[in-house]
This record gives structure tokens, C-alpha cells and sequence, in this order.
């Protein structure tokens, strides 16, 4: 299936295996579910969530190193 | 199928794994608030007729801050308004700034912006370009913008100064100073800080029971103008070191964090009693600003670049 991914302002598709996680998805983006916030449409949604085909899924990073 | 613990609304947002709770947005919203208050009433944070400087960059961390202590100032509990210090770093500061502004404009909050160029002679790029400079910026950073936000909070007449450290900030300096053996820092982590001169302002802390991924969640949540970025001077450092260490701890240990705060606040009052110095506080003769030497450190920070 494919999804739409919002990432540091650039968004791209994406072909995800069906019933992927959320935080499957990040993790094949290297991306910690520890540090952002997700939002399927406008909703919030937490990162054990399940993927449907098309999607648009935007990944906010809200924690940065130091 | 999810359920809020609180409502049973299925639109959940958040499982807090320390407490197993499932919430919606609407729930999460309020018990944060409801913590972060609690947070100020537990450890005496705010008397009302207070008047709260809130240090606020545009982070998520002190537009949270500002956004709960907002409704104490419009139920008359308090004064508020806030101090945003423009540092001048080159394609980072600025939107901070901007969000900050945007965000007491919305609330009609007075605010007061200020930057280490009008203060100093030089912003913080300046600084990192010179070659006398003996520190790396987070030092020169944090005790410039401490002098200016604590002079202005004394002239403004406020009685505290809000900062935004939250849950992880905090144990990852309890677990930093305490690695380092630096105990004299370590006994000084708090809610609050017992200001050695009447010349400083009361700081407090009433975040630092949320962890930092909740004020993220928080502050979208809310629909908050916040700037998330990364400051180009936050390179490798021990606390960040430490702050992924107790991350991977905190995977399997979702209550560690906790564990460390309410640990270390419960020894606290011994450690104190050890180890606590008589520090002898006088005058900076340069500024007049309280000084533990001759000169306080930024007077010293800035003698050392001008040679």
C-alpha cells in the first residue's frame, strides 16, 4: 500500500507493507517514535496505530538532541 | 478498540506507559494542566499576587509554560508577562523570536525582548567566531541571557522567574551533576531556587514533572505556535549523553525518570545539610550585579574577549 509522508517539509510517497505500524513505518525512516508526533489527516495518533492505503501521515519532530 | 481511560472517547492520543493510561486529546489536555498545577501548588511555586517573568524562546517548553500560567493570570491569581533575549544566532533565533511575540500578542501578555547585542556589543555567533573565547556556547549562552532576564525580572518587579525545564531536563541533571561529582550543582536542582541575593529573582520550574515528549504533545494538542529546530551551537555534549541513556533506559523502565526526580528530591534535604557552603555574595564592581569574585561571570566572560 502507499502512503503520504510529511517529514521536515517535504513530503513524499511511500510503499509500506500492509498493516504496518506507525512506528514500523518510522523505525524503516530511522526515525524514534520517542521524538515526534504524529498526525494521520489532523488527528493525533499514537505510533501503534495501523496504516491504511493512502494515508497522509505527518511526522512532527517535537524532541532535538543537545 | 482504544477507549480514553478518563472519557471512553476512542480517539486516543497518548498511552502514558508509566501509568498505563489511554487518553484523548480533550483528557490529556486537562490532566497535563491539572499536573503542572499540582506541580506549583506541591512545591509552593506561585502565591497568588505574584508577578511571573516567563523566560520564553518560542520552544515548546516556555510557550507550555506560558499557555498554563496564562490562566492563572486571567483568573487575576497572578501578574504575568514574558522575556524573550534575542542571543543572534544567524537562521535560528529568529523565528523563535517571531512564535514568542505571535504568542503573547494572542494572550495580551506584555513583553520584553532584548538581545545580548543591544546588552553586550556582540550577539552569540560574534562570540563563537572569536578566538579569545575559552568556553563553548552553551556557557557563554546560558550566563548572558541569565544576567539580562535577571535584571529585567528585578526591574520589572516580578517575584519569579517560569522556566521551561521539563521532566527530562531535570533528570538529566540530577544524573549529570551527580556523575560529574558536582555536588555543589547537584544540591541546587529543584521546583524552585533559594536565591543566594536579594538581587535575584526566584526561578521555577513548572514542568518538571512532564516529560518532554508530552509538552511536544501538549503544545500541538493546544494548536500552540511553537518553533521546533534544533540550535546550530547543540552539538555532542554529556547531557546529551545522558539524556540518551536514560531514554533507552526508560524503554523498558517507563517509570524511571519519576523514579530518579522523587529520589533525588527525598535525599535532597540531606545532601543540603552536607554539603551546603556559605557562599560569601557581593557586588560585581563592574555591573553591580551579584558576584561570588570581584566581577560576576559575564563581566568576566566579557573582559576575557575584549583583551
Amino acid at each position: 500500500m502507499e502512503v503520504t509522508v510529511i517529514y521536515n517539509k517535504t513530503k513524499q510517497k511511500k510503499e509500506i507493507q500492509e498493516n504496518s505500524t506507525i512506528k514500523e513505518m518510522l523505525n524503516l525512516m530511522g526515525i524514534s517514535s520517542e521524538t515526534v508526533v504524529v498526525k494521520r489527516g489532523n488527528e493525533i495518533v499514537m505510533d501503534e496505530e495501523k496504516l491504511h492505503n493512502e494515508d497522509v501521515i505527518e511526522v512532527i519532530r517535537v524532541i532535538y538532541g543537545g | 478498540m482504544k477507549k480514553c481511560t478518563k472519557c471512553g472517547n476512542e480517539q486516543v492520543i497518548i498511552r502514558r506507559k508509566a501509568s498505563g493510561q489511554t487518553l484523548c486529546k480533550e483528557c490529556f489536555i486537562e490532566s497535563t494542566t491539572l499536573k503542572v498545577l499540582r506541580t506549583i501548588r506541591k512545591n509552593r511555586l506561585i502565591e497568588r499576587g505574584d508577578k511571573v517573568a516567563v523566560a520564553l524562546s518560542g520552544g515548546k517548553d516556555s510557550v507550555m509554560v506560558l499557555d498554563i500560567l496564562n490562566s492563572l493570570y486571567k483568573r487575576n491569581i497572578i501578574d504575568l508577562f514574558a522575556i524573550t533575549i534575542d542571543e543572534g544566532i544567524e537562521g535560528y533565533r529568529k523565528h523563535g523570536v517571531d512564535i514568542a511575540i505571535k504568542n503573547t500578542k494572542k494572550l495580551g501578555i506584555e513583553h520584553r525582548i532584548e538581545s545580548f547585542k543591544d546588552y553586550f556589543g556582540k550577539n552569540l555567533d560574534d562570540i563563537m567566531a572569536d578566538r579569545r573565547r575559552e568556553h563553548g556556547a552553551c556557557t557563554y549562552c546560558g550566563v548572558l541571557r541569565r544576567w539580562i532576564i535577571n535584571k529585567i525580572a528585578r526591574d520589572e518587579g516580578a517575584t519569579k522567574i517560569a522556566t521551561g525545564h521539563n521532566l527530562d531536563d531535570e533528570t538529566q541533571a540530577i544524573l549529570m551533576n551527580y556523575l560529574e561529582g558536582n555536588i555543589d550543582n547537584l544540591i541546587r536542582i529543584g521546583a524552585k531556587t533559594e536565591p543566594k541575593s536579594d538581587k535575584f529573582t526566584v526561578k521555577i520550574k513548572p514542568l518538571r514533572e512532564i516529560p518532554e515528549k508530552e509538552v511536544g504533545l501538549y503544545v500541538i494538542a493546544r494548536e500552540l505556535e511553537v518553533h521546533f529546530g534544533e540550535c546550530p551551537y547543540s552539538g555532542e555534549s554529556f547531557r546529551g549523553e545522558v539524556g540518551r541513556f536514560v531514554k533507552e533506559l526508560s524503554a523498558d523502565h517507563p517509570t524511571i525518570m519519576y523514579s530518579i526526580l522523587r529520589g533525588f528530591d527525598k535525599i535532597k534535604p540531606a545532601l543540603k545539610k552536607e554539603f551546603s557552603k556559605k557562599d560569601n555574595i557581593a557586588k560585581c564592581i563592574k555591573c553591580g550585579e551579584p558576584a561570588s569574585h570581584e566581577l560576576c561571570r559575564t563581566c568576566l566572560f566579557l573582559r576575557k574577549l575584549k583583551r
